[in-house]
């Protein structure tokens, strides 16, 4: 519940600056949204399963390229061409994640890192279907109900829609069977296992609805922008979202929109460090890996519930050790 | 195959090498329904290994596990555990990132076809049934060390297991909360007509509750009987003590 509204005040807050700021910082926000959709989506894999993946960005590109051919190539209009290109993705999620997610740990993620490659491979090599390094332009943008989202602020507020009904139902599988299964897994597969909880199953699951949401920014990005090149899915990118949701909080889908807002606008803000930045972003990520573990929506939740009773803690800890 | 009388569990032939070293060798184990058995072993005996084999953890080198006469000798850990067995381990293992109710919910999932409520409620009856209610919206490390156990538990109950598997669920406990784990045990037993497969080092818990007590020591099985036969076992006191013991004892 309290989740459902600190979600609508994030939204809120995205709809009040639309009306206040000007278009460069309206087209910043839009990219603040995108992200944050598939950020969301990393959050399923990642924050609720454990799976850490430094491929996301391919499924943004999968699904990014899909609405780019059908409605290029195959003058679909956007919103059909989303559909397939959204399903399309998550099958690929499936069929790579019973294979991939074998792996655990590091070698998950080098494995996910090499499949970012392979796209980024395809993507420029596949000159027929892709475009090459040149990309594929001209891409429509999206009408409803006759009216053109093609304006920074009128495309917002669309994303800002759309960033409300995913973040809502992320909130939904986070409160179900299926979240604390995630979650379960995450903690210990062993133990979940001896719940009867299908861990490869569960992990799938995971992965695909990461996938899934990642198509979804994928096609706001494409319908967005009206240009897509394998430059905007390399693996830069999935390390992007990866720290977009560690800053955030893991495990929190308000972190994961502040996480991704906040990622998006600090290079700007820090325009200044010019060739520095990337050593500040080391840093900062480095402090916050180290101090603050949890992300900004940890920080906040320790605010509210102050620590528990230390020494139950450690009784807890003392007999685990001492059996 | 028919058997005249079905057991919950049987596992034969059972036989676990870890390179070299041979954990389990041969081993036979078969459980009736609603029979309490005790496995007993010195350290190292392959208790805890033989655990694991059953529940899928680890595949046996040779051997076969039968649930209710259905073999599951090639079934993965969770279908094991949908198919009625239940298990909890020998450290205590919870889900920190869920609150009490939350990782027993976990385990009452099993069963299709509970709605969101349903499940909250088929869990907060496991808790009341074993004293615990207050503790349900609790996060894991608010707990005691005790209450940690008693919680892993009643997370294995609302499983709803046929057959269930203890690891040593009385180590750590202080004298009082082995009492109230006993208690629970009988109670759970009665009421639900649970198979228990106990690992236990206190004797007299074992001595108490088991109506057949199996020992393992280097992995192979040297003694099975009442808990009276057993504890006048040579072999027993030889496997516990040494061998000059037991010579000593004849
Ligand atoms: N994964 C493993 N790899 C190698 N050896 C193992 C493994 N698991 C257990 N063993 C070995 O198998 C033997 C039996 O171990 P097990 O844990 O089953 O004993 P136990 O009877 O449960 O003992 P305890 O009473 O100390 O819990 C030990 O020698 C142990 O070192
Ligand atoms: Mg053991």
């Amino acid at each position: 519940m309290r989740s459902v509204l600190v979600l609508s005040a994030l939204i809120l807050a995205g709809f009040a600056l639309s009306f206040a700021v000007s278009e460069y910082t309206l087209r910043l926000l839009n990219m603040a949204v995108i992200a944050a959709v598939a950020v969301i989506g990393l959050n399923f894999a990642f924050g609720y399963a454990g799976l850490i993946s430094l491929g996301h960005s391919a499924f943004v590109g999968l699904g990014a390229y899909g609405l780019a051919i059908l409605t290029t190539k195959a003058d679909w209009s956007p919103w059909l061409a989303a559909i397939p290109a959204v399903a399309g993705t998550g099958l690929a999620a499936a069929a790579l994640g019973y294979p991939l997610l074998r792996l655990k740990g590091h070698y998950l993620a080098l494995a996910t890192l090499g499949l970012n490659v392979s796209f980024s491979i395809v993507a420029s090599n596949w000159i027929e279907l892709t475009g090459g390094t040149n990309g594929i332009a001209q891409i429509p943008g999206l009408t409803l109900a006759g009216y053109k989202l093609d304006g920074e602020q009128t495309f917002l507020w669309f994303g800002l829609a759309v960033l409300a009904l995913l973040g809502l139902a992320a909130l939904a599988i986070h409160a179900s069977r299926l979240g604390r299964a995630m979650m379960a897994v995450r903690d210990d597969e062993t133990a979940a296992a001896m719940t009867g909880i299908d861990v490869t199953g569960v992990s799938v699951t995971a992965f695909v609805l990461s996938a899934i949401y990642a198509a979804i920014a994928g096609c706001l990005f494409a319908a967005h922008v009206h240009f897509v090149s394998p430059d905007d899915f390399n693996y830069a990118h999935s390390i992007t979202f990866l720290s977009m949701l560690i800053v955030g909080g893991e495990g929190s889908v308000a972190g994961a929109i502040v996480g991704a807002a906040l990622l998006t606008f600090l290079p700007e803000w820090l325009r200044v460090l010019g060739e520095g930045y990337l050593a500040f972003f080391g840093l900062m990520m480095l402090a916050i890996l180290v101090f603050l573990p949890t992300g900004i929506a940890g920080l906040l939740r320790r605010w509210r519930r102050p620590a528990l009773p230390p020494q139950d803690t450690a009784a807890g800890l003392d007999g685990a050790v001492s059996r | 195959m028919i058997a005249a009388t079905q057991n919950a569990l049987s596992a034969t032939g059972i036989t676990k090498r870890f390179g070299g070293l041979v954990a389990l060798a041969d081993v036979d184990l078969t459980v009736g329904n609603g029979e309490f058995v005790a496995l007993i072993g010195p350290n190292g005996a392959g208790k805890s290994t033989l655990l694991n084999v059953l529940t899928g953890l680890s595949a046996p080198t040779a051997g076969r596990i039968a649930l209710d006469g259905r073999d599951v000798t090639r079934l993965p850990t969770h279908r094991r555990i949908r198919a009625g067995l239940g298990r909890t381990f020998q450290h205590g293992r919870l889900f920190p990132r869920l609150s009490v109710v939350e990782n027993i919910m976990t385990g009452a999932a099993n069963r299709a076809g509970r709605g969101e409520a349903g499940l909250r409620a088929h869990a907060l009856a496991q808790l009341r049934r074993m004293g615990l209610e207050r503790l349900a919206d609790q996060p894991i490390s608010a707990l005691s060390y005790g209450n940690r156990r008693m919680v892993e538990l009643t997370r294995v109950l609302a499983c709803e297991p046929r057959v269930l598997l203890l690891d040593e669920p009385a180590a750590g406990l202080n004298l009082g909360e082995v009492e109230d784990l006993m208690a629970r045990l009988r109670a759970i037993r009665a009421e639900d007509r649970i198979a228990v497969v106990l690992i236990e080092h206190n004797m007299g818990m074992v001595m108490r509750l088991a109506e057949r007590v199996v020992v393992l020591n280097f992995g192979r099985k040297i003694a099975e009987g009442t808990p009276a036969e057993v504890q006048a076992d040579p072999a027993v006191l030889a496997a516990y003590l040494g061998e000059g013991a037991a010579h000593a004892g004849r």
